[in-house]
C-alpha cells in the first residue's frame, strides 16, 4: 500500500489560520511543534509535516479500516534533506511508514510507504488545473487534490 | 440543548469549509465531513477549533479524533458541555 498528499501553499494560505491558538497543539507532536517554531520558515515547516504524516496515515487508516483524526500520534522520527527531496519516517500505533517529499514554490508533495525499498517504485502524475476530475479510469493507487493540482499516485 | 439546535450551530461552521455546498442542504448526524462535505483534512482542525469557540468547550485530541461525523462531533459536544 502507499500513500501520497500534496498541500497547495496558496490554497493553504487562504484556507488555513496556522497562527490559531491552539492549532498547533492540535496538530503537531511537542517534538514536531519545536520544530516548527524554531524553523526559518514556519509556514513550509508546517505543511511539509502535515503531508507527511496524512501520506502516511492514508496507508495506515486503510490497513487498520479505521478511520480517525489523530493527527499528533502521527510521529515525524526522521528526516533527512536531500537538496529539494527529503526523505523521512513517520510512527504510529505501532507501524513505521517511510517517506519522500518535495519541496517547491508552489506546493509541498509527499509519498508514504511501507518500507524505504518502496519508494523508488511509487510514480505519480501530476495534473495542474485538471479540467476533468474523472481520473478513476487510471485507477491510481491513492490520490490527493488540493487548491490547483491533482496528484495519482501509483505503483510499478 | 436538544438535537436540531446542536446541528443548527454546527452547520455555519462545517459550511466555511465544505466544498460541497450542495451536501450542507441535507446535513444530518450522518454526514461525513470529508466523504459527503469535501472538507479538505487539513481544514479539520479549524472545525474543532470554531467548535470550542462556539460552545465554550475545550477538545482534547483523544476526543477530536472521532470527529469526522457531524453525529461523532455532537455527541463530543454534548458530552464535553456536561463537563462544564
Amino acid at each position: 500500500m502507499i500513500g501520497n498528499d500534496l498541500v497547495d501553499l496558496q490554497a493553504a494560505s487562504r484556507e488555513s489560520r496556522c497562527s490559531r491558538k491552539g492549532y498547533l497543539q492540535k496538530l503537531f507532536a511537542e517534538s514536531e511543534q519545536i520544530m516548527i517554531k524554531t524553523s526559518n520558515h514556519p509556514d513550509m515547516c508546517i505543511w511539509t509535516l502535515w503531508s507527511m504524516k496524512e501520506s502516511a496515515y492514508k496507508i495506515h487508516s486503510r490497513k487498520t479500516g479505521e478511520r480517525k483524526f489523530a493527527p499528533t500520534k502521527l510521529l515525524t522520527c526522521g528526516m533527512e534533506i536531500n537538496g529539494e527531496e527529503m526523505t523521512g519516517s513517520i510512527q504510529t500505533e505501532g507501524s513505521i511508514y517511510f517517506t519522500k517529499t518535495w519541496i517547491r514554490t508552489n506546493y509541498i508533495y509527499s509519498i508514504a510507504a511501507e518500507s524505504s525499498d518502496a519508494l523508488p517504485l511509487i510514480f505519480t502524475q501530476l495534473h495542474f488545473r485538471p479540467k476533468q476530475l474523472d481520473y478513476r479510469k487510471h485507477q491510481p493507487a491513492c490520490v490527493s487534490h488540493h487548491g490547483d493540482y491533482l496528484a495519482l499516485a501509483f505503483c510499478y | 440543548m436538544d438535537k436540531q439546535e446542536l446541528i443548527n450551530r454546527l452547520k455555519p461552521i462545517v459550511s466555511a469549509y465544505a466544498q460541497n455546498k450542495e451536501a450542507l442542504d441535507s446535513i444530518n448526524e450522518q454526514t461525513d465531513f470529508i466523504n459527503d462535505l469535501k472538507i479538505n483534512s487539513a481544514n479539520l482542525v479549524d472545525v474543532v477549533l470554531d467548535v470550542e469557540e462556539e460552545f465554550d468547550i475545550l477538545i482534547d485530541n483523544e476526543s477530536m479524533e472521532s470527529m469526522l461525523t457531524v453525529g461523532a462531533s455532537m455527541a463530543v459536544i454534548e458530552a464535553k458541555i456536561k463537563e462544564k
